[in-house]
């Protein structure tokens, strides 16, 4: 396809989605849905404009995104560390191997009522919490990823004796790094999404304050403006990782 | 020698148990491994266990066959149409990415506290996985088929089922079982974070009245319905699919 | 925190050693799974020779170059390199892998992959540059330094896998099949390669391989083993004259006379 017709497409699926905007103030306009669920583009967009200049949508967002954040980097380190060091380990793997992958398929969330036990109602406790639960997939992608590192590699290590930092650093790291790329994205929907389930749950303030009370007052368009923080952020997070992926995989795209 | 595997787990309840005999337990959010299986016991047979399952599982089901229904079809829409999904891959890149959990207020705002609104939130996150991977899926049918299909002068309806589905099916199968998995940690988060109503809320609900015992139990049969869940799912694409299914999806 | 280099820095000279064996295999067996594999193995290879091994398969002639490397050890029986035995690789072997797109790292560049070795080695980072640029022009690759393997052809990865293998320095160069998964064409022009650098650099080199006419081009003596468990059955003398050349070398009485010899051998033995 010429650059043209890229580009075509790419303003006709713009054209597409600001259509489907159209639909929705059409929608709003009509009343053919109750404005009480849904408010048109317009309100909510003054809703987050208003939110952001004249209420606490900004500080909430930046707690939100704190949290998130510190949690994911916590989680991700950990993940990574203990993934190399169980990882590098035949023993290690068999012996903590599958009580590891119980772990996979269990909510994350389900983690915050026993830190609510634990901890309490505080704000380091939903760290603690986004951390335990966004580091899995980090674990177990290390993990795998050292596992797997092909024999003959391990060999050339041999050959020029390297040390076994040299060796998890020059080749089990970068030969791991697609997986640890791709959990990476997991890790840090998990992040956002415990994130907003503590703020819920433990009354701290945040994106997940603003959404629940919207909600309980009945105020459509702060929750609708909420919905779309989360969403931007979720996007935003998403496309800064992919910038990531692409740099440090561009031997992959050939 | 798979035993292997049992053995830190094992060691670390027979520590903890015997850390509870010396040390007695006085706590409000600690409780020793003999108390959790006592709670897990009577939650099996008084009949709880199944309440608070059927519950969850119901919602979670319901979500996956709305939703994984509703992407299935647009999945197969937008795969044998490079023109509609070209058309909307800015759309579908702008609502990806929102957390199911965003949604949650909007549809306790509609529906409040109840099946109904599980199920909307359910639905919407598993719609998501099923179009894209779905998409993916459809659009990878071998070409070759769908000529076949034009030959033969086969509706759409006809290609779509005999030709289209067949094809797609390890990967549609492997949306499937990704989607399943979503359904049931979302069932429980939106338990836990709002809906008073199965395993979450019952796990909520052990902690804020402060019976550790039994909210570890629930933990455990949380983790121990998603690991077979899981399994089962496995051991179905396995027995159907064989290698077929193995391929991840690129 | 200093680092002395260890880079030999000028290539291994054979004068410099008499002629006594650089390798030596003394009654060496060696068990794997079960079977026996290696059975009263008793050979020596001398400085800058190039000795070629052949056998039919399951012969252990991998097993051989895996013991020289290092990468293996004896049940019984000593492998000595340069009079000491061999507990694990030497800095100046180097191995070369017959799957060379496994042997070479797919997120470095061909000039990253060279600089592994060097970096090993603890060569200067200032030096590093030039020593890379040096060493890919040796084998034909300066102007491919930035690209990553899977963006060169067969031919060009086995080269840089040489290349890598140069960095050390080797005395001695241990080659499995090197040229088996090539076409025939770059397999010739990568066999008068090696023999070029292996001169220009004074190394002894063991070339294990299935092609009975590469072993009698290559070598100066080619080794036929025997399998079930491998032992050696015969050691052939190549006396064709130097350089060698794909035309004359291989029309030469001489080689076809090995060529008659070596067949016949093999059939015997397979049989």
């Amino acid at each position: 396809m010429s650059r043209a017709q890229r580009i075509a497409w790419t303003l006709a699926s713009i054209g597409v989605g600001l259509a489907m905007i159209a639909v929705w103030q059409f929608i709003a306009w009509k009343k053919l849905v109750s404005p009480v669920f849904l408010p048109g583009p317009v309100q909510t967009w003054r809703a987050l404009f208003d939110g952001f200049s004249q209420g606490q949508l900004g500080e909430q967002t930046l707690e939100t995104l704190q949290r998130m954040v510190l949690g994911w980097v916590l989680a991700s380190l950990l993940g990574m560390g203990l993934g190399a060091l169980i990882g590098s380990s035949r023993a290690a793997r068999n012996y903590l191997g599958p009580t590891l992958e119980f772990m996979r398929p269990l909510p994350a969330s389900a983690m915050l009522p026993v830190g609510i036990a634990f901890f309490g109602l505080t704000k380091s406790m939903v760290i603690g919490v986004i951390a335990f639960g966004s580091i899995w997939p980090m674990l177990l992608a290390t993990i795998h990823g050292f596992a797997a590192v092909e024999p003959r590699l391990v060999e050339v290590g041999r050959m020029y004796h390297l040390s076994r930092i040299e060796f998890v650093l020059k080749v089990a790291f970068p030969n791991a790094m697609p997986d640890i790329l791709a959990a990476m994205r997991l890790g840090l929907i998990t992040a956002l999404i415990l994130s907003v389930v503590g703020e819920i749950l433990a009354f701290q303030g945040g994106l997940g304050s603003h959404i629940l009370e919207a909600s309980r007052a009945y105020q459509s368009p702060d929750l609708f403006a909420g919905v779309i923080v989360l969403g931007l952020i979720g996007l935003v997070s998403n496309l800064l990782l992919s910038v990531l992926e692409d740099t440090l995989l561009r031997w992959r795209r050939t | 020698m798979k035993w292997k595997g049992i053995i830190v787990p094992l060691a670390l309840v027979v520590i903890a148990q015997a850390g509870a005999v010396i040390y007695g337990i006085h706590s409000d959010s600690l409780a020793s491994p003999w108390q959790i299986l006592r709670a897990a016991l009577t939650l099996l047979t008084d009949g709880t266990l199944w309440a608070m399952m059927r519950q969850t599982l119901l919602a979670a089901l319901a979500g996956l066959l709305l939703g994984g229904g509703a992407g299935l079809a647009c999945a197969i829409v937008l795969g044998l149409s490079p023109s509609l999904s070209r058309l909307f891959r800015y759309p579908i890149e702008v609502f990806r990415p929102i957390p199911s959990i965003a949604i949650l207020p909007i549809f306790l705002m509609i529906y409040g506290f109840g099946y109904r609104m599980e199920i909307a939130i359910i639905a919407f996150a598993c719609f998501w996985p099923n179009l894209i991977i779905g998409q993916a899926a459809v659009a990878g049918v071998e070409p070759r088929l769908l000529e076949v299909s034009r030959v033969l002068g086969l509706g759409f309806g006809a290609r779509v089922a005999k030709i289209v589905i067949p094809a797609a099916l390890p990967r549609l199968f492997l949306a499937f079982r990704l989607a399943a998995a979503v359904a049931l940690i979302v069932a429980v988060t939106v338990e836990i974070a709002m809906n008073p109503q199965g395993m979450g809320y019952e796990l909520m609900s052990a902690q804020s009245s402060l019976r550790p015992d039994a909210m570890f139990a629930i933990l455990l049969y949380i983790g121990l319905l998603g690991w077979s869940l899981n399994a089962m799912l496995l051991f179905a694409q396995h027995r159907l699919f064989g290698v077929a299914a193995a391929a991840p999806p690129t | 925190m200093n680092r002395k280099p260890l880079t030999i820095v000028e290539p291994f000279s054979p004068d410099a050693v008499p002629p006594e064996a650089l390798i030596r295999f003394d009654q060496v067996s060696l068990r794997l799974g079960g079977r026996v594999i290696l059975e009263g193995v008793d050979f020596e290879m001398r400085p800058a020779e190039f000795v070629c091994v052949v056998g039919p398969s399951g012969c252990g002639k991998t097993t051989l170059l895996r013991l020289i490397a290092g990468l293996l050890r004896a049940d019984a029986g000593t492998v000595t390199y340069r009079g000491k035995p061999v507990t694990e690789p030497a800095r100046d072997i180097a191995l070369i892998f017959q799957d060379y797109s496994k042997a070479l790292l797919p997120w470095r560049t061909a000039a990253g992959n060279v600089s592994l070795a060097l970096e090993a080695m603890r060569t200067p980072k200032a030096e590093r540059a030039r020593r890379v640029t040096e060493l890919l022009t040796k084998v034909g690759l300066a102007q491919h330094a930035d690209k990553y393997p899977t963006q060169l052809s067969g031919g060009m990865q086995q080269r840089l896998q040489i290349a890598r293998c140069l960095a050390q320095n080797p005395a001695v160069l241990l080659m499995d099949e090197p040229f088996g998964a090539l076409d025939a064409m770059t397999r010739q022009t990568l066999q008068d390669e090696v023999l070029r650098l292996a001169e220009a650099g004074g190394a002894c080199v063991f070339f294990v391989t299935h092609d009975l006419e590469e072993a009698i081009y290559l070598g100066d003596r080619v080794i036929a083993l025997r399998p079930n468990p491998g032992r050696v059955a015969q050691i052939f003398d190549v006396r064709l004259p130097r350089p060698r050349n794909q035309l004359t070398t291989r029309e030469d009485p001489e080689f076809l006379r090995l060529r008659r010899s070596l067949f016949d051998f093999v059939q015997e033995i397979e049989h």
